[in-house]
C-alpha cells in the first residue's frame, strides 16, 4: 500500500511513500518503462523517468513527482501502478460530517 | 580589487556571500551547477533571480555560466561509493569552476559555504573537495550562523526567492559521510575518467 501523496520538504513536489516499503528491482522496471515507450535515466541506484511530471524511482519504492500540481502527481502515479504493478494507494480518509 | 567565480546555488547563503565580495568592489562570475534532472528547474531560476536582484544593487553585469552536472551526478552514482557522494560531486564543482575562472581571467573562488550546516560542509569535506583546485577559495560566510546569514539575505531581497518551493538534490544518498579522506576520494576517482567528465561538462557550457 502507498501512502496519501504528500508535499517533500521543499514544497516542490510529492512523494509516494510505500508501507512497508516496496523493493523494487530497477532493471525490470526500466524495462517495463522503456517498453511502454517512456524515457529512463538509469542512475543505477535510482531511475528517473518522464511522465506527465519527471518521476525519481528508487529501489525502496519510493516515488518522488516533480510537479507541485497534486493531480498531475496522481496521474503519474496511477500510470506508473498500471505499468509496474505497484500496490494501491491508501484510500482518502472520509472527512467528518462536521456535526461534532 | 579581484575578479573571482562564484559558484550558486540558489540556496540562501550563496547570493549573500556574493553580496558581500561584490560590496568589496570585487568583479564577479556566477558559476551555477545545473543539477537536473536530480532536481527540478527551480534551482536554476533562483539563480537568474538573485542574480538579477545583485546586478541593479551593484551594477555590474555578473554573467552566468549555467553548466551540466546531472550527467556527472550519474557517472558518480553508477561507478564510485555513494558514500562519498556529496564529496565528489563538489570536487567536480570545484573543478568546473575553477575552468571558468580560468576562461574568465579569474584570480580566485568563492562559495557560501558555512562550517557545518551539511554534510559537505565539515572540515575532512571541505579539504578533501577543495584539493581538487589550485585556485584560493574565499568564503565570507564560513563563521556566519544561519540566523546571521537569513537576516542579511532579507535585508537584500534574496531570502524570498531562495525559498521558493523546489524539489531537493535527489542525488543526495540517503547517509552522505561527514568525514573523509583524500586517499579513499582519490581511489573513488580512479574508477571514473575525470578529465575526460570535466571537458564534457565545460563543452557543454552556457552563458546566461
Amino acid at each position: 500500500m502507498y501512502r496519501r501523496l504528500r508535499l517533500c520538504s521543499n514544497h516542490g513536489g510529492y512523494e509516494a511513500v510505500a508501507d512497508p516499503p516496496n523493493r523494487l528491482d530497477l532493471r525490470s522496471v526500466r524495462t517495463a518503462l522503456e517498453g511502454a515507450g517512456i524515457p529512463v535515466v538509469d542512475a543505477r541506484v535510482m531511475l528517473i523517468a518522464t511522465l506527465e511530471s519527471e518521476v525519481t524511482i528508487s529501489r525502496a519504492g519510493r516515488l518522488l513527482f516533480k510537479t507541485p500540481d497534486p493531480g498531475v502527481a496522481e496521474r503519474s502515479f496511477e500510470r506508473l501502478r498500471g505499468i509496474l504493478g505497484l500496490p494501491p494507494m491508501e484510500p482518502v480518509e472520509p472527512t467528518g460530517s462536521g456535526s461534532g | 580589487m579581484a575578479r573571482g567565480a562564484m559558484l550558486m546555488s540558489g540556496g540562501i547563503d550563496s547570493p549573500v556571500a556574493l553580496h558581500y565580495l561584490l560590496r568589496q568592489g570585487h568583479e564577479m562570475v556566477a558559476v551555477h551547477m545545473d543539477n537536473r534532472p536530480f532536481t527540478d528547474d527551480s534551482p536554476l531560476s533562483k539563480v537568474v533571480d538573485h542574480l538579477a536582484v545583485l546586478r541593479e544593487r551593484y551594477h555590474q553585469p555578473i554573467p552566468l555560466y549555467l553548466l551540466p552536472h546531472g550527467p556527472t551526478q550519474v557517472t558518480l552514482m553508477r561507478s564510485t561509493d555513494r558514500h562519498f557522494g556529496c564529496v565528489l560531486c563538489r570536487r567536480f564543482m570545484w573543478r568546473s569552476a575553477e575552468r571558468i575562472a580560468a576562461r574568465e581571467g579569474a584570480s580566485f573562488l568563492a562559495t557560501g559555504e558555512a562550517l557545518g550546516q551539511v554534510a559537505s560542509q565539515t572540515l575532512s569535506n571541505i579539504r578533501s573537495a577543495t584539493a581538487s583546485v589550485h585556485l584560493p577559495i574565499v568564503r565570507p560566510l564560513i563563521g556566519f550562523d544561519k540566523q546571521e546569514i537569513e537576516r542579511v539575505a532579507k535585508s537584500i531581497g534574496t531570502y524570498s526567492i531562495s525559498t521558493r518551493p523546489g524539489v531537493c538534490c535527489q542525488a543526495v544518498p540517503d547517509r552522505p559521510a561527514t568525514r573523509s579522506n583524500l586517499v579513499q576520494i582519490l581511489k573513488e576517482e580512479d574508477r571514473i575518467d575525470v578529465d575526460e567528465m570535466i571537458d564534457d561538462c565545460i563543452r557543454k557550457a552556457q552563458i546566461l
